[in-house]
């Protein structure tokens, strides 16, 4: 059961920004409480009142502008999975947001909440570092862009300002000629792994820029620069004949802690395995083959 | 419509089952204490208590949610769907005479959750493929069955209904 | 009823007569249930695994509005706070130590269950932090700091009562059995080969947390309702514990959402009646999951085993050792210990054998019964190691099996009931079904396992039957309905015998106030003993029907047969209702039935002899990702010799359910400990199995050949396919890739591991 708390539904940002002025850090924003409701039922947190920003205009919105999709803070794992826009710009955007823990988590946890309460083992933040991700943060003293990589500082822990709002991220959908993959791996509800690869193609049929992010193994999700750089220029075969060296110094690169989801040494090898993986995929997705990948435990987007 | 001098306490209507409920709330109030304790509706079950067993599941607006882990004030103004509504009067939800046939109930205890599931997916997908229900099913568990009784009752009623006129 | 004549329920997959209840969310469960003025009580738990309890402060918890009472261990003057069927070594709550992270250390009761939660959080307890020992190597430790310091009294179940713990140690109960010459045949053993395995902590995870309601009347007496799988037991308890008679104490179960023996003997009922004394007012308690986990658990083990065989597979001798880990207090663990290591050499003939386990306390949850009560540690080491011998001798696993199985009819220990069945059969039948030898597909590798579990015995099962005025039935039995099937079966039973529809048998919720003893719903004994004691109270109303017809007709009794509800004869068919009326001369009455089935205590070893030997195989066919350490099962069989299946539906969803909660403890299943702290006490980080983990292929079979003391044959089932999955998978494992894992579960990386090691010493090696 939960704490009593007061709820607040205020209707515009300004509001919102009042209410946490006067409560500060009895105060805590609320979304979907996928995981807010937990800590407060696990006396994890202990709060005042809610702030429920699902009222405020906009804030659920999925659009593009320009070459940028933004999604709203408050829109829903579900309704990411079926906008016709993220279909349309980035479909494995959409995809994995079907394969966020399970499906009634979908219809209520939102994608600010999930990249705010920054869980070490979540799937999206691997996800959108690949998309340039960038998370808007509102206050009254304005508003800041922050890339997705610092934004994420360690587990539980943001660069949120105690009196900032996330109002939305934006992801920048990778260019045509690019195929992309999501996998994660692990036995328990929250993924040991995930590794999200895109590889762009030029039209010579060479790597024009690889995207390689892993999370989960660690305390928040990296990109990896010098593999990426190492992918460019290669044709297809190249890479996938390439894959377990990119795999091997991505798995020296990765920084692991050991938890109940599996020790450090393990977790940096399965980089190197599930890398390696999503490079073959990907080798064989760009040039236009599905390959049939199927391993236990493991969730193929 | 929250009552600004106490933003604790809220009075909301619902229908539930097709019945419209007016009730004040407290803003802490769990969906599925509600369900149970106000209105008397025992067929959801507190397990886990971290929405991963769904033996809590409850439609709302057709979609399931997790009612240990789901405020009441969120429910207001929209369709909640419990174990108890399906069916009506003495006709039992194929669902749940496809359960009874292929012997998918044994404590029961998870029974209420897979049912309510089981009919959100079908009402989305209504002939799914076995490896459908299952990917479905991935937040419903069970301790007695096995799941395999599950699956093809499932798969059962939507085939079925595929094949009723 | 002969043999030949032809059965028209039983056999039959009549739809569970619950199954309405269950389906429409009508069923009810303990925490469904509500009483005028009922309190609700929350447990303040231990954060350490052992420490002293310096000085508990209550008082502003008990100042707050809506808080009825905060209850402690020195306030339990007033009755015996100890209770336990082994040892009575469990405080209901603690008194003076704690000896476990997650003891009951205070308990509130209040008017709502958020008042509850929120005086909890107001009891300041100022602890003293002791040494604890926390696995079995530093509670076997010589000079290790103790669990228990003082002996506590014997519990209540005579085949204890020679109860031999160790003092000064840890080692709260012995089992020791030895056959034929011991030590001194492995001298005459062509291949000796011994290896050590260990089986982990695992949790039951039944879907509905403990829970128990309690109410004191103006009688002085005291109703229970809870989530029990032996009301009778935990009316003994009570009774003890709060001294008042038997007639006193009644026990009411519900249904229960699963139970699978964490449900077994007194758990929460102390403490609900305690708190309904003090208060004077009925009382419920509900666990949560992460609770449950602080309640009940498997008893871990480590066991070594040593084997000794002839050059041609003929095995000569077997050592088993085995260390169980029954937790900070013994509840049952002393029978399990002796049940595990009974049958520890499975169901083969071995002339020498010598057997010894120690019950060992440490400072975690308390062990309990849990499905296989003992066998699945024994079995996952003895049959690894049996396969392991068999690839030494370069034979097939499965001939070797053959070679030494135990024959039908033949004496397993003197004293003991001869062997029940055919074991060659369900190997047959296993191996043929896993297609053992035709070869695997590339990637993929087979095991095989059996198992052998003897059933508890003496028991006492007690049954009536009433046959009502319109012709329905009551079958009044207190054999739990814990999602098994029980009440169907003895419906089905009632039915066959008495010929009405099932449609027309009612099944008394089990109430000890009105439905008579039964020892125990676990065992897997429910069908054959109370469902013996049903069949002959039905046989009774049966008698007594003939008897009224026969005068009625002028007919000998032994003319007349029972059928569709009426007595029939060559010329005449009086329905029920007719005769009770020529019974009673007017519409009222019922004709009672009675049975009773008590076999009494024998030679063997365990007190008893076993009603039925359970009797299991399984064949599993894994797959492997070597780089992930993953196993997929993609095939599994089990093949579990039944007698008879009285519902053969309800005997395949209990063979499917169990083959996956073993797969559960096989590949995925561990609760963590780190110093004394439970880390994993949550389904977000305790991994029980999904739909998803199904095997492609799951095939549940059974041997009929009504082998059994049931009725129609019939054997208990439901425990015995859960042992054979975790060394059947092991074994695949080995056969597969050379590897072979002694610890469970085999999880992803611990597979990889072993993958590493061997490559490592492979290219040490060359």
């Amino acid at each position: 059961m939960l704490p009593p708390f007061a709820l607040y539904r205020p209707s515009s940002l300004a509001e919102v920004a009042d209410l946490l002025a006067a409560h500060r850090r009895d105060a805590a924003l609320y979304a979907g409480g996928t995981e807010l409701l937990l800590l407060l039922k696990e006396g994890l947190l202990r709060v005042q009142c809610l702030v429920d920003v699902k009222r405020v205009p906009g804030l659920a919105e999925i659009a593009a502008e320009g070459e940028v999709l933004r999604i709203g803070a408050t829109a829903r794992h579900r309704t990411v999975e079926r906008s016709a826009l993220v279909r349309a710009r980035c479909p494995l955007v959409a995809d994995v947001a079907r394969h966020v823990a399970n499906v009634r988590v979908r219809n209520v946890g939102t994608v600010g909440g999930n990249l705010a309460f920054a869980d070490p083992h979540s799937d999206l933040a691997t996800l959108y570092l690949t998309l340039d991700g960038m998370v808007r943060l509102w206050s009254r003293a304005g508003e800041r862009d922050v890339a997705l990589e610092e934004f994420l500082r360690g587990p539980y822990e943001t660069a949120r300002e105690e009196d900032e709002v996330l109002t939305a991220v934006r992801v920048r959908p990778w260019p045509a000629g690019t195929a992309g993959v999501y996998l994660k791996f692990g036995l328990y509800e929250r993924p040991t792994l995930g590794v999200a690869l895109a590889v762009s193609v030029d039209a010579r049929g060479r790597v024009a820029a690889a995207r390689l992010a892993v999370g989960c193994v660690g305390p928040r999700p990296r990109r990896f620069p010098a593999v990426e750089a190492e992918a460019r220029g290669q044709t297809l075969g190249e890479l996938a004949a390439d894959a377990e060296r990119l795999a091997r110094a991505a798995a020296e690169g990765v920084d692991t802690t050991s938890d109940t989801h599996g020790s450090a040494d393990y977790k940096r090898d399965m980089t190197r395995v599930f890398v390696r993986r999503a490079l073959r995929i990907v080798a064989a997705r760009a040039g236009g083959q599905e390959p049939h990948a199927r391993y236990p435990h493991t969730i193929v987007v | 419509m929250p009552d600004t001098r106490t933003p604790s306490s809220f009075s909301i209507t619902l229908s539930v089952n097709g019945r419209a409920v007016a009730l004040d709330v407290p803003a802490h109030a769990l969906l599925l204490d509600v369900l149970r304790d106000r209105l008397g509706l025992k067929g959801a079950k507190r397990s886990c208590d971290v929405q991963v067993c769904g033996a809590c599941t409850v439609l709302v607006a057709g979609a399931p949610v997790s009612a240990c882990t789901y405020l009441a004030v969120e429910a207001d103004g929209l369709d909640v769907l419990t174990v108890e509504g399906l069916g009506s009067g003495e006709r039992l939800d194929p669902l749940q005479e496809a359960f009874i046939e292929h012997g998918a109930v044994q404590c029961g205890f998870c029974t209420s959750g897979m049912l309510v599931a089981a009919k959100a997916l079908l009402a989305e997908e209504p002939a799914p493929a076995p490896e459908r229900v299952v990917h479905h099913l991935r937040g419903n568990l069970c301790r007695c069955t096995g799941y395999r009784k599950v699956v093809e009752a499932v798969v059962a009623c939507g085939r079925a209904s595929g094949e009723r006129p | 009823m002969s043999a030949g004549e032809r059965l028209r329920v039983v056999g039959q997959s009549v739809p569970r007569i619950d199954a309405l209840e269950k389906v429409t969310g009508r069923a009810r469960y303990v925490t469904d249930l509500e009483l005028p003025g009922m309190l609700y009580a929350a447990l303040l738990r231990s954060p350490w695994a052992h420490a002293r309890i310096v000085r508990i402060d209550a008082a502003a918890a008990r100042a707050l509005p809506g808080v009825r009472a905060v209850v402690t261990g020195a306030d339990l003057t007033w009755c015996d706070p100890y209770f336990g069927p082994a040892f009575r070594d469990r405080p209901i709550l603690a008194i003076d130590v704690v000896r476990y992270e997650g003891e009951p250390v205070a308990a509130v009761v209040a008017e709502d269950a958020e008042v509850a939660a929120r005086a909890l959080a107001l009891v300041e307890v100022e602890y003293e932090e002791q040494p604890a020992v926390t696995t079995l190597e530093e509670a076997l430790a010589p000079g290790a700091p103790l669990v228990h310091t003082s002996e506590p009294p014997a519990g209540h179940f005579a085949d204890l009562s020679s109860l031999r713990p160790v003092p000064g140690t840890n080692i709260c109960h012995q089992f020791h059995f030895e056959r034929g010459r011991g030590h001194a045949a492995f001298a005459e053993a062509d291949l000796t080969l011994e290896d050590a395995y260990s089986f982990p902590r695992v949790q039951h995870y039944s879907l509905e947390p403990h829970a128990a309601l309690a109410a004191w009347d103006d009688q002085g007496g005291l109703t229970v309702w809870a989530s029990t799988q032996n009301p009778y037991s935990v009316r003994v308890e009570l009774s003890k514990m709060f001294r008042e008679p038997l007639s006193r104490v009644r026990i009411v179960v519900p249904f229960l959402g699963g139970g699978f023996g964490g449900k077994t003997y007194a758990k929460l009922e102390p403490i609900v009646g305690a708190l309904a004394r003090i208060t004077d007012r009925p009382v419920r308690l509900a666990l949560s999951a992460e609770e449950a986990f602080r309640t009940v658990r498997r008893c871990d083990a480590r066991v070594r085993v040593r084997l000794g065989l002839r050059a041609d597979g003929l095995l000569l001798a077997a050592e088993c050792h085995a260390d169980f880990d029954l937790g900070a207090y013994a509840d049952i663990g002393p029978r399990i210990i002796q049940k595990g290591t009974y049958t520890a050499t499975g169901p083969y003939r071995v002339p020498h054998v010598v057997l010894h386990s120690n019950a060992v306390y440490t400072n975690t949850t308390p062990g309990g019964a849990f499905r296989g009560f003992g066998v699945p540690q024994l079995a996952w080491a003895f049959e690894s190691l049996l396969d392991e011998a068999a690839a030494r001798l370069g034979r097939d696993p499965v001939d070797v099996r053959r070679q030494n199985l135990l024959a039908h009819g033949e004496e397993y220990v003197p004293g003991d009931t001869p062997i029940d069945g055919k074991f060659e059969e369900s190997l047959n039948r296993a191996a043929a079904a896993i297609g053992w030898t035709q070869a695997a597909r590339p990637g993929r590798g087979r095991g095989i396992a059996m198992m052998m579990k003897a059933s508890i015995g003496p028991t006492v099962s007690e049954a009536i039957v009433r046959l009502h005025a319109d012709g329905s039935v009551t079958v009044l039995a207190s054999t739990v309905e814990m999602g098994q099937g029980a009440r169907t079966v003895m419906a089905q039973i009632a039915a066959e015998v008495l010929a009405v529809p099932v449609a027309r048998v009612t099944v008394a919720t089990p109430d000890t106030a009105i439905t008579p003893y039964d020892q125990t719903t676990s065992s897997s004994r429910s069908t054959t003993m109370m469902g013996r004691a049903v069949y002959e109270a039905a046989e009774d109303v049966r008698g007594q029907l003939l008897r009224v017809a026969a005068a009625l007709l002028k007919t000998p009794a032994h003319h007349l047969r029972v059928e569709d509800g009426a007595v029939v004869g060559r010329r005449a068919r009086v329905p029920y209702p007719a005769l009770l009326q020529e019974r009673f001369g007017m519409g009222g009455g019922e004709l009672i039935g009675r049975g009773i089935v008590a076999p009494g205590r024998s030679a063997a070893p365990l007190g008893g002899s076993t009603p039925f030997w359970e009797m299991a195989v399984g064949a599993a066919e894994i797959q492997l990702d070597e780089e992930t350490g993953a196993i997929t099962v993609e095939d599994y069989v089990s093949v579990a010799d039944v007698g008879r299946c009285i519902n053969p539906l309800q005997c395949e969803g209990q063979d499917e359910g169990a083959v996956m909660q073993g797969l559960g403890h096989t590949l995925f299943e561990e609760m963590l400990y780190e110093r004394g702290q439970l880390l994993n006490a949550n389904l977000v980080d305790y991994r029980v199995p999904r739909a998803e983990d199904l095997p492609a292929r799951l095939r549940c079979e059974f041997v009929e050949n009504g082998d059994g003391c049931g009725p129609f044959g019939a054997k208990g089932a439901g425990e015995g396919s859960l042992v054979p999955v975790s060394p059947a998978v092991g074994n695949a494992l080995a056969r597969l890739a050379g590897v072979r894992l002694r610890d469970l579960p085999l999880t992803p990386e611990r597979v990889w591991r072993a993958l590493r090691a061997r490559a490592a010493g492979q290219s040490q090696g060359a």
